[in-house]
């Protein structure tokens, strides 16, 4: 056990500008205090009376045929109230709709497993009964008979002639596929002194794993065909656009209610199969049935990040280390069935040049199916993998050119008077200082003394490295770029719904279409209305949750691709704009028919700008409108005090033809410095000082930010030292719990040294961006460090995401075989 | 002589009140504290016992309550995280989790908060060092935990 | 997650415990159930009758006696890791223990379920076979003897037959000194190797984590070089699984006994 040093104190690097009210101060969050007395409400704290709980029977193969299924002897049970099957599935849904062209497109996908299946944990039956164990109990008895089929488990191998082929009706593995080809290729090549190529870079699978898992509660209303789910899905707007047609009702026959949700991460959106086999279990049986997914089912059959492999990278130099351009192909690795998919085969061109002013680029993308577990949007989502691997591009590039790999970032990002800055697909970087926040984190560890450590490191057997992460955390999708995958789409834009309002005795309440798990919207919804009513956050009641009754959300409203400071916020401050000019246009009336704009609002009051004498509480204006609008002069009788607002950010539809266009409205950065200790002998390391500065323009509530950048780097070291899913030939996961998918714990944490810089967005009307999602750059400076490191000891690339001990182990051991995943070409 | 029995009618107290339920022999103790008593603040993270979300405090000890039968608590008497505050009242440790944004989702938290009681129950000025060793077994995957050691050190000063 | 059903007994004695177990050949001793229960909610294992130890006096306890100390079955990792006499007669039992894991395992977890539950990865086999101790076991004819050395039969499999209860464990006083050593997966965590060494003229190395009990090596001499050669010629065959190919097991074998030798004759010198 090391003893470390003490924790964080945050790097004030910029005289903080000092804004009157709330916004940017770290106010009390207002989720707290149910919280921390365990009084908040997740799903699985909801029961209703003879509720009863579901189990899923699941696939034991990777791939099989399903012959039979009988669930006579599950019935039998005393206390069992029924089961589901595929067949029946197959008969009363739809299957859920898919976003690719063809092949792609030609998947079905259902609620279980229909005559197949597709990956280990696959539902191929439901069992419902009084109690969590006989539920299970019973399952146990539903007898399944299955022929077992190869499975393919390599996405390398999934177009190769002799490959199994999971999805019958598609004929192919192949879910997408499409070519990027920005700038000028050839040219590049033609211009360039060296041709650096690497044969193959992997990254692995993983998954955030919040420590909540999923599920539901589903109540079947006979009466009016509609089911309500006490549930913790992150993005309801979308579960019903895939759940309703499935289910062939309309979405407003699906009310979705959550309150406090235990971490999401992405990993709740894929939801729809678990929910709507809940929903016709709900509606058979006619009683309230429970779901409650453990962390097995969960690591096994709910959500993986996408596991990507780059094959035959390209990357043109000049002499000096100026980037001209890179080539790679990429495989995408989706598991059995595409979902949110293949939409990740996009959302990394987001960030295409990385920080980075590369300007010719050319990815051909591959996206295929594999019989393993579905992915879903992980946070970092499809950006990550590619921004790992412009991170592993530019040290390898520094460490075969002999150039200094700080040298090479300076030299290559994007310079802070360059902003917004247009990339070769015609996104627009909005802000940021990419140098300046990297010189922050390298004097945060104190990088002018790394020598000294180094050789202090030597005399203790132990190699030292250090290595840089640098990337982008890309906010507030415009999804007109799922028209870049599938033409036909009809999804553009982004919008986020908020409603504010004043109510009878002058309460203010607020309703948000976000979904928050954990990022703080109530407090900080709240920091923005109490600013624009001139009261404090403490009078400002945000409801927890989401519920389909509030009316409070949209097509796109969730939690997800970092947007809520600009999209949820956005909405917030556009409904409470309305509703402040409400209150004023009723207090000018009842104040004796003065102009609205002689109103101010402060302190729970409005009064007149001359005579603050002369004043009118809220309550009163409240009342006056809910109860007593007779006394209103007509010009003040359409107000309602009630002001929804749809968020709508300004984006245009993207050239499909070209594939360019804006695809997002902010770009936070991250730049991450890590100093690491490998021992030679166990290629066990320890992190022995690491340093994150964040820029992610306005800070609303700096303490839920550098909270973010706590939990996100932590992920990110988890990902970069021990979390993988990795799968036998059989296609067996061999990290299905926490028992072997070791996620990091306090003393696995190094301590962590954070800085800021505030670039604010020229694009959003609080200056703010989204973030959240930046961590990632953790997983690119370990990998970063630990090249750094084993210089000495053979120069061996890092090719994979993730590197525990034994791969560290095998790169020292035998550095000949990473050495030859590389060439350089001079020219 | 004691009989094997499949279930039984069981007395524990948690929280300062006694309850008398019929369980199963096969029922875990946190499921008996969320299911059968409706005390939902102690969660489920996990199926292995390695993450710490279901610790409670028996009879002194803090343990995992997804690793013992309710029916091996019979006669015990049990802490949890609804019993921390006297009267709606946050305690020093409840306070210093707000104050130092120590949660995020707050799922962790009911665990987290009663490992950080038992340290400070019997170590009431640990050092940074044994403060982790005291959560190692609570995971958190919102925080890095660098807010949750700051917290229960600034709790720990608070109550000197 | 949730258990298939099963009975449940609370015996007050020694004899309760046995005359239990003995009635029903699918019942199962309930310690820490820090492993039992585990493997009850995976549905891996699913006795008919759980007689739990918690009561059992005899099982209780640390004693120092005239050679060293007696551990009940039922001492927790967390007893094991504070008590003075622990520090006094063998402190790497109280060093070992202490890495077992996190504070509420350590206060669950027991030494007997540990020998017991012969995971191949716990921590504790090694330890006891490297300081030569001595299990006892009571069955229906009394109370036999067993060296840890030969306790250990196979991956979850002991000297303890069935209606039988390990009652304790004797350990001798450190005479020279002892080390452990292991790479673990995280912080305290599982261990991927291990190694424990006793030092006391001879030089008693046991690994871990590579084979389905405890490895004893001799040694000629506890310096580095001795314990790694005795060790590759001890041709183990280490298991692979997704924590260590079976060729890194191999390594960490050598490097860690080496460790574990080291802190041993640092210890004794
Ligand atoms: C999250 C987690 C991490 C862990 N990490 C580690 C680790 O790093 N290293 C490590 O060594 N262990 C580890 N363990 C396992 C832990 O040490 C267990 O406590 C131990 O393996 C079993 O001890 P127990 O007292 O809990 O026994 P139980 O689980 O109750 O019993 C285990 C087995 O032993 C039998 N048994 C128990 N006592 C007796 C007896 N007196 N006579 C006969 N049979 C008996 C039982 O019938 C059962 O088959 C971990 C456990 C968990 C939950
Ligand atoms: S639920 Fe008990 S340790 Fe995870
Ligand atoms: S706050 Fe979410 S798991 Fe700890």
């Amino acid at each position: 056990m090391t003893e470390t040093a003490t924790p964080t104190s945050a790097l004030v690097v910029e005289e903080q500008e000092t804004r009157p009210g709330f916004i940017g101060t770290s106010v009390p969050r207002k989720e707290d205090r149910r919280l921390v007395q365990g009084e908040g409400v997740f799903f699985d704290d909801v029961k209703r009376y003879g509720m009863g709980f579901v189990h899923f029977v699941r696939s034991p193969y990777a791939h099989a045929k399903i012959k039979s299924i009988d669930v006579a002897r599950a019935l039998e049970l005393k206390d069992v109230y029924g089961t589901l099957t595929g067949d029946e599935v197959a008969i009363l849904t739809d299957p859920f709709f898919e976003m690719s062209v063809p092949p792609g497109s030609e998947i079905k996908d259902y609620a279980l497993a229909v005559g197949k299946t597709r990956f280990v944990g696959e539902p191929v039956a439901a069992v419902v009964a009084a109690t969590r164990e006989l539920a299970r109990d019973a399952a146990e008895l539903v007898e399944v008979e299955y022929e077992p089929l190869d499975p393919l488990v390599d996405a390398r191998r999934a177009q190769d002639s002799d490959a199994p082929i999971l999805h019958e009706d598609a004929g192919s593995n192949v879910v997408w596929e499409g070519v990027f080809d920005w700038g000028d290729w050839e040219g590049t090549v033609a211009e360039a002194d060296r041709i650096v190529r690497i044969k193959e870079l992997h990254f692995d699978r993983f998954s955030s794993t919040p420590l909540e898992c999923s599920g539901c509660l589903v109540e079947f209303n006979r009466g009016t065909g509609q089911w309500t789910m006490y549930c913790n899905h992150q993005m309801p707007g979308i579960g019903a656009i895939w759940m309703a047609p499935a289910l062939r009702v309309g979405t407003d026959k699906l009310r979705f209610v959550t309150q406090d949700i235990g971490g999401a991460f992405g990993n709740k959106i894929c939801l729809h199969p678990y929910f709507v086999a809940c929903c016709l279990l709900a509606r058979k049986l006619n009683r309230p049935v429970q779901w409650t997914e453990w962390r097995t089912d969960q690591h096994t059959a709910n959500a993986h990040g996408n596991e990507r492999w780059f094959e035959e990278t390209e990357v043109a130099v000049k002499a000096d280390g100026t980037l001209l351009g890179f080539k790679t192909h990429a495989i995408d690795d989706c598991g059995a069935f595409p979902r949110y998919e293949p939409l990740g085969c996009i959302i990394w061109a987001q960030v295409t040049p990385g920080c980075y002013r590369w300007q010719n680029v050319y990815v051909d993308f591959t996206q295929v199916a594999t019989n393993k577990s579905p992915v879903s949007p992980n946070r970092g989502y499809s950006r990550m993998q590619h921004l790992w691997f412009t991170e592993r591009v530019i040290d390898i590039v520094a460490n075969e050119l002999g150039l200094d790999p700080v040298d090479v970032r300076k030299r290559n990002y994007v310079k802070a008077d360059e902003f917004p800055w247009t990339t070769p697909n015609g996104c627009v970087y909005d802000s940021g200082d990419y140098a300046r926040c990297l010189d922050i984190a390298l004097e945060l560890v104190g990088y002018d003394g790394i020598d000294k450590r180094r050789r202090d490191a030597e005399s203790r057997g132990k190699l030292l490295g250090i290595g840089i992460g640098s990337t982008l955390d890309s906010g507030t999708n415009n999804f007109g770029q799922s028209q870049l995958l599938n033409p036909e789409l009809q999804f553009s834009g982004n919008n986020e719904v908020a409603t504010v309002k004043l109510d009878i005795f002058g309460e203010v309440v607020v309703t948000l279409g976000t979904v928050p798990q954990g990022q703080g919207h109530e407090t900080t919804a709240a920091q923005v209305v109490a600013d624009a009513l001139g009261i404090s956050p403490d009078d400002v009641t945000v409801r927890p949750g989401h519920d389909t009754y509030w009316n409070s959300h949209a097509g796109f409203s969730g939690t997800y691709a970092s947007q809520f400071a600009v999209t949820g916020l956005g909405a917030v401050k556009g409904a409470v704009d309305q509703l402040a000019g409400e209150i004023r246009t009723i207090a000018a009336a009842v104040l004796g028919g003065v102009p609205e704009d002689a109103v101010v609002l402060e302190g729970g009051f409005a009064k007149l700008r001359e005579n603050p004498e002369a004043a009118i509480p809220f309550m009163g204006i409240g009342a006056i409108v809910n109860a007593n609008n007779a006394i209103l002069p007509e010009e003040a009788r359409h107000v309602t005090l009630n002001c929804r607002y749809v968020y709508v950010p300004p984006f245009e539809v993207p050239d499909t033809e070209r594939k360019y266009g804006n695809l997002t409205l902010t770009y936070a950065s991250q730049i991450h410095v890590c100093v690491l200790e490998v021992d030679p002998e166990t290629g066990a390391y320890e992190i022995v000082d690491y340093a994150a500065v964040d820029d992610c323009g306005n800070r609303i509530h700096p303490q839920i930010v550098e909270g973010q950048v706590h939990g996100a780097t932590a992920q990110a070291l988890g990902a970069a030292t021990h979390e993988t899913f990795t799968y036998d030939e059989q296609g067996n996961l061999l990290t299905p719990n926490f028992y072997d998918y070791h996620v990091p714990h306090a003393l696995d944490m190094p301590p962590l040294k954070t800085g800021y810089i505030e670039s604010p967005s020229p694009f959003t009307s609080l200056g703010a961006k989204g973030m959240g999602e930046g961590g990632g750059a953790g997983i690119h400076a370990v990998c970063a460090a630990l090249q750094d490191a084993l210089r000495p000891v053979g120069n061996p690339i890092v090719y994979d995401s993730c590197n525990p001990p034994h791969r560290v182990w095998e790169l020292i051991s035998n550095p000949a075989e990473s050495r030859g995943r590389i060439s350089v070409e001079s020219r | 002589m004691s009989e094997p029995v499949a279930q039984k009618t069981i007395s524990v107290e948690v929280n300062g009140t006694t309850y008398e339920r019929e369980v199963e022999a096969r029922r875990l103790l946190v499921h008996f504290l969320r299911d059968d008593l409706d005390l939902t603040g102690t969660h489920v993270g996990c199926d292995t016992g390695n993450c710490g979300a279901c610790s409670v405090i028996v009879d002194g000890t803090l343990l995992k309550s997804c690793m013992m039968l309710a029916i091996q608590a019979d006669g015990a008497s049990i802490e949890t995280v609804e019993g921390l505050g006297a009267d709606g009242e946050l305690n020093p440790l409840q306070q210093a989790f707000g104050e130092h944004h120590a949660l995020q989702c707050g799922y962790c938290t009911p665990g987290m908060l009663m490992s950080a009681k038992a340290l400070l129950d019997e170590n009431p000025e640990p050092t940074e060092g044994e403060i982790r060793r005291a959560i190692q077994g609570n995971i958190c995957r919102c925080t890095g935990y660098v807010n949750i050691v700051e917290a229960i050190a600034a709790a720990a000063e608070a109550g000197r | 997650m949730l258990l298939a059903s099963v009975e449940y007994a609370r015996p007050r004695s020694l004899d309760e415990a046995l005359s239990l177990l003995a009635a029903n050949p699918n019942a199962r001793a309930l310690a820490g159930g820090q492993t039992l229960i585990n493997v009850m909610k995976a549905r891996i294992a699913a006795p008919e009758l759980l007689v739990d130890l918690n009561d059992v006096p005899e099982l209780r306890g640390i004693r120092e006696t005239d050679d060293g100390l007696e551990l009940g079955a039922m001492v927790t990792y967390t007893q094991l890791a504070r008590a003075e006499e622990v520090h006094r007669e063998r402190p790497i039992l109280a060093e070992v223990a202490a890495q077992i894991a996190d504070v509420q395992v350590r206060n669950r977890g027991t030494v007997g379920g540990n020998v017991c539950s012969n995971d191949p990865t716990n921590h504790l086999p090694p330890v006891l076979v490297a300081v030569g101790a001595t299990m006892a076991i009571a069955g229906a004819s009394g109370i036999r003897l067993v060296p840890a050395e030969e306790f250990f039969l196979g991956v979850y499999l002991t000297a303890v037959g069935p209606g039988e209860l390990l009652t304790g464990i004797s350990v001798p006083r450190r005479q020279g000194g002892d080390g452990f050593a292991s790479v673990t997966i995280g912080a305290d965590g599982t261990c991927i190797a291990n190694a424990a060494a006793s030092v006391n003229g001879d030089v008693r190395v046991v690994l871990g984590c590579v084979a389905a009990t405890p490895v004893v090596v001799e040694a000629p001499s506890a310096d580095d070089e001795a314990v790694r050669k005795a060790v590759a010629g001890a041709e183990l065959d280490p298991p692979s699984d997704i924590h260590a190919p079976a060729e890194y097991r191999r390594q960490l074998a050598g490097v860690l006994a080496a460790r574990a030798a080291r802190q041993a004759r640092e210890e004794a010198a």
